[in-house]
């Protein structure tokens, strides 16, 4: 058995009926991780960034973990086996490996969101979304990398080297931030991932890896436990190589939690029982304003716009026809004027959270205090915050503190938050049954590229945002997308499409998403494997 | 020499009583607990924690709202305010900002002269409290306890004219907190702690002049004492010449100064945005409603009917409204009695209070009950027993639970007022005393009062004053 050729929802149901171990595919999961992973992140692996000086193997190698977790795995799977022996019931993950974005705490286990500042962290709880996959009976493997603090689009800015490579060439990023997660699902290491998107961090490394990500509805699933980057952006979703294995998962873990009071009190329903209801009579719009990518110019402010490659266009039209063959009725030129605004807010907004966020890393109560001597407080909060956040979150609380000072808040934090009420305007009005479009959900790329080269953007931290064009207004929205696997390019890459839909209508992403599947089963850049599974 | 106005406002930080901290499961209260053992992940700000609000802060807020007069809004905010230091765990404190749960508001202070000071409030909003910061052999240390913590943050204009009227405003205050039940209002504790804006003006301008803010004044006293060296320092200074700068200053209460902590200019700027942790925080009328509903006659509204109805002295009025059990006891014993209310009054001012204070009890812990208390009246009224014998029965009722009548019938107090039976015992006493009756007949009638007390005594108090008055005196005549 691989895992890569398996998916979660067919394990759950061999564990559950006996057919399989959970420890024999715990067993399988592990041996495969030794194979293809490589070297873990660590912070002593500073001097290999950008991987100038690895090893060719552990150049060829996925390099997904930061911290394995194989004897909780394994306590779980022993445990799993003895019930279904016993003849007592196990939860809907039964034996499935997942890993977890180190963003996550974990009671117990390390926690460092791939940052200095946390390095020595254990964490003395465990995350709603955690916990309830884990009640649900899935196998912990371990915490996967990231970009530091979940800052950034390609798992480089982690401060645990090596970073993440993609696995379909490992001379590429995974994406970001959530790259661990992709990197791991798309290897076959594991069969589900948790991860985070604020931004796109689900969605973007999602695309480039060539699997399933989703962003849930800002709420559906709880924050608790998730160290937060943009408060009003974060969002946990599943990661997953098929539409029916993250409607497995996001059923697991959405839901009301006390514990966290933006989390919805709207019912969950049965993901998966809904997969095969099909597109017919669904409106699916497809928008002009996601066919470009559109920035303002560094120098003058005025707004660029640039074509997308073709081979990513025509991905997107060709999901659309696939989509009109199953019943779906496609709508074109779905006005979405203020996309090309999505990112510039949300620099603003989530520089603000995030700097607000970082503050309680102090050097106080955890984490990393500087080992140099200080004359007074002042001085210790210096030294550590210095030596202990990397470049990104140095970035983002110079400029989060810049646009939330009292003399500009206005003319910048203020302004973003209303150029995010025009993007859900965007969408309201698209999604409005009494409007003049109807749709039940839009269809776009995911990502204006396909995964890039390894240091080839990193540092440029624009370019790396414009990553997320087309997938933060969601966040700004709140309303939920999904990425899944649209094709592959000239050089073998991953294309992602994303379908976005209104609030808590990830049922309609799904059911798409499904009937997308269904329709290209046979297609050749279906049966591509990924370079380390070749 | 100019005459100066002094002119200051109050900001007060006041801890809610509720069971639990404002946004995580903890006790809210730690008191004499060791440090750092009353937390969890939320209110010592691991990663990835989130605050919940807890709706009983906001009930208690929204009822203080309401005996401010304030506005209670139906949608409020919190906000972040961001700074560092090392006993606010998160790096920001969660605040109420620009859209509070209170809106305006004012409390009315009795003066002196029988006039009103209407002090106003400037902002009421609901916080967290930070934890504790110690120093010891230059080493600080931290305690998270007091984390969490719900505060009421209330500021007023600059309404009040002196450090007497300040701290009048803060007793008044108390009184009003315990009255409606929302905090322990202690302020040794630290459950009601008091900041203060001063400054000075010539008699008769009515400009606001840069100000001067004291911090850490944690009893009434030490707010008379501080703002009044504050003034005496800001007068000095400009009869000197000088001018006042925008310091703020730390009340050292041990040392009895003030001293210079930093100067405004150099204030933080605390980039307040909305906490996106929480909802905003939305009540609808009916659950206002509610609250209002739940709002006492407020202490000052009592004093005056105290006044009118039972037409108490001020004095007495302002004391039976000292706290909402004395000010309940008094009605229910006035209804319990149904005679004169300044009756009542005197027996609660005279023996009640004292009682309580030696007990150490509020009115609402008291054995003995009002309707206890109207008995002890009414039976002393009749003259059944005499204020003496009443006093004392109170007293045993205290202690042993009994009724004041069983307590009288058992001990056989009942006065004698048989005139037969007075009448033998005085004959009696008469008789035993050949000396003094001679002295008293030779014009010695001061001696009145000794052969009360004989009688008194051999009657074991129980003689009915006003008879025995009446018999001694026609027998002393030889009547």
């Amino acid at each position: 058995m691989s895992l890569f050729d398996t998916s979660a929802y067919t394990i759950a149901k061999k564990v559950r009926s006996g057919e399989l171990s959970a420890v024999a595919v715990l067993d399988e999961a592990l041996s495969h991780i030794q194979a293809i992973d490589g070297s873990p992140g660590t912070l002593d692996g500073d001097w290999l960034t950008n991987g100038e000086l690895l090893t060719d193997d552990e150049k060829n190698k996925v390099h997904a973990f930061i911290t394995l977790t194989a004897e909780r795995a394994r306590q779980q799977a022993v445990s799993i086996d003895a019930r279904v022996k016993a003849g007592e019931p196990v939860g809907p993950l039964a034996g499935v490996p997942l890993t977890i974005k180190d963003i996550f705490c974990v009671r117990g286990i390390r926690t460092t969101a791939a940052s200095r500042i946390l390095a020595n962290f254990t964490a003395p709880y465990t995350a709603t979304a955690v916990e309830r996959l884990e009640a649900a009976d899935a196998l912990t493997l371990g915490k996967v990398n990231l970009d530091e603090f979940t800052y950034g689009s390609s798992t480089e800015s982690s401060a645990f080297k090596p970073s993440t490579r993609n696995p379909w060439d490992t001379t590429r990023v995974p994406g970001g931030s959530s790259g661990g997660s992709t990197a791991s699902v798309a290897a076959g290491e594991a069969s589900l991932s948790l991860g985070t998107d604020t931004a796109g961090s689900i969605r973007q490394p999602a695309a480039f890896c060539g699997v399933v990500g989703l962003k849930p509805t800002y709420g559906r699933v709880s924050r608790y436990g998730l160290i937060a980057f943009g408060s009003s952006l974060d969002c946990p979703g599943p990661v997953s190589r098929d539409v029916r294995d993250a409607a497995l998962m996001l059923s697991a873990m959405a839901g009301e939690d006390s514990r966290d009071s933006t989390a919805a009190r709207q019912p969950v329903p049965d993901y998966v029982a809904e997969l095969d209801k099909g597109v017919k009579g669904m409106r699916i719009g497809l928008s002009p304003d996601y066919m470009q990518i559109t920035f303002p110019d560094p120098q003058t402010g005025e707004l660029v716009t640039q074509h997308l490659p073709d081979e990513i266009r025509q991905a997107t039209l060709q999901a659309a026809e696939a989509l009109a063959a199953q019943g779906a009725e496609i709508v074109e030129d779905i006005p979405m004027p203020n996309t090309a605004y999505g990112i510039p807010a949300y620099f603003v907004i989530s520089r603000v959270e995030a700097a607000s966020n970082l503050h309680r890393f102090d050097g106080v109560k955890y984490g990393y205090r500087t080992q140099s001597d200080f004359e007074d407080l002042h001085e210790m909060y210096r030294k550590t915050r210095a030596e202990g956040f990397g470049l990104q979150p140095k970035l983002r609380i110079l400029m989060g503190m810049y646009v939330s000072a009292a003399q500009y808040s206005e003319q910048y934090y203020q302004r973003a938050l209303r150029v995010r009420s025009m993007i859900r305007n965007d969408f309201e009005a698209a999604f409005d049954p009494d409007g003049a479009y109807r749709v039940d959900a839009l269809l776009t790329p995911t990502t204006p590229t396909t995964a890039f080269k390894m240091a080839d953007v990193y540092g440029d931290s624009v370019l790396m945002q414009y990553a997320d064009q087309f997938t933060v207004p969601a966040n700004h929205a709140g309303i939920p997308g999904i990425s899944i696997p649209g094709g592959l390019d000239a050089d073998g890459l991953p294309i992602g499409i994303q379908l976005l839909a209104p609030d808590f209508m990830e049922e309609t992403l799904f059911r798409a998403g499904y009937a997308f599947e269904q329709a290209t089963a046979d297609a050749v850049w279906r049966k591509q494997r990924p370079q380390v599974l070749r | 020499m100019t005459d100066y106005e002094t002119v200051i406002g109050l900001e007060t930080h006041i801890q809610l009583n509720t069971t639990t901290k404002i946004f995580c499961g903890c006790k809210a209260d730690s008191w004499e607990q060791p440090p750092n053992t009353n937390i969890c992940p939320v209110c010592s700000g691991l990663p990835g924690v989130l605050p919940v609000l807890n709706e009983a802060a906001v009930r208690k807020g929204a009822l203080l709202a309401a005996a401010m007069h304030s506005e209670i809004r139906l949608t409020s905010y919190f906000d972040r305010k961001n700074y560092f230091y090392p006993d606010l765990p998160k790096g920001y404190q969660i605040s109420q900002y620009d859209i509070s749960l209170g809106g305006g508001g004012f409390l009315d202070l009795p003066m002196p002269d029988g006039s009103m000071r209407r002090v106003n409030i400037a902002k009421l909003h609901l916080e967290e409290d930070a934890g504790k910061t110690k120093y010891e052999n230059g080493v600080r240390y931290v305690d998270f306890n007091r984390c969490g913590v719900p505060l009421v943050e209330m500021v007023t204009g600059p309404d009040l004219r002196s450090a007497d009227e300040a701290a009048q405003y803060l007793i008044r205050l108390r009184q009003l907190l315990r009255w409606l039940g929302v905090s322990e209002a202690d302020m040794e504790k630290g459950h009601l702690r008091c900041d203060a804006n001063v400054s000075i003006r010539e008699m008769g301008s009515t400009v606001l002049n840069t100000k001067t803010e004291i911090k850490n004044i944690n009893s009434i006293e030490a707010v008379r004492t501080a703002i009044n060296t504050e003034v005496e320092r800001q007068i000095a200074l400009v009869e000197a010449g000088g001018r006042v700068e925008a310091w703020t200053l730390d009340w050292d209460d041990a040392l009895k100064r003030l001293k210079k902590m930093r100067s405004k200019e150099t204030e933080a700027d605390y980039r307040y945005f909305r906490e996106p942790d929480l909802l905003p925080l939305k009540l609808d009328e009916a659950w206002r409603d509610e609250v209002l509903e739940l709002l006492p006659e407020l202490p000052l509204a009592r004093r005056t009917r105290f006044m009118t109805d039972y037409d108490l002295p001020e004095y007495d009025a302002d004391i039976l409204t000292g706290d909402r059990p004395i000010s309940e006891y008094f009605e229910a014993a006035v209804k319990a009695y149904g005679g004169d209310p300044k009756a009542v009054s005197n027996w609660i001012m005279n023996e009640i209070l004292r009682m309580l204070n030696d007990l150490g009890l509020a009115a609402d812990e008291l054995t003995i009950t009002p309707e206890h208390l109207a008995a002890v009246i009414r039976m002393v009224d009749a003259g059944t027993i005499n204020n003496a014998t009443g006093k004392a029965v109170l007293a045993k009722a205290q202690t042993s639970g009994k009724s004041p009548e069983s307590i009288v019938e058992e001990e056989g107090l009942a006065q004698v007022s048989d005139d037969s039976a007075l009448q033998a015992v005085i004959d009696q006493v008469l008789a035993a005393n050949p000396d003094e009756l001679n002295s008293y007949r030779n014009g010695k009638e001061g001696l009145f009062g000794w052969f009360m007390g004989q009688v008194m005594r051999e009657t074991r108090g129980k003689a009915d004053p006003q008879l025995t008055r009446q018999l001694l005196a026609k027998a002393l005549k030889g009547e």
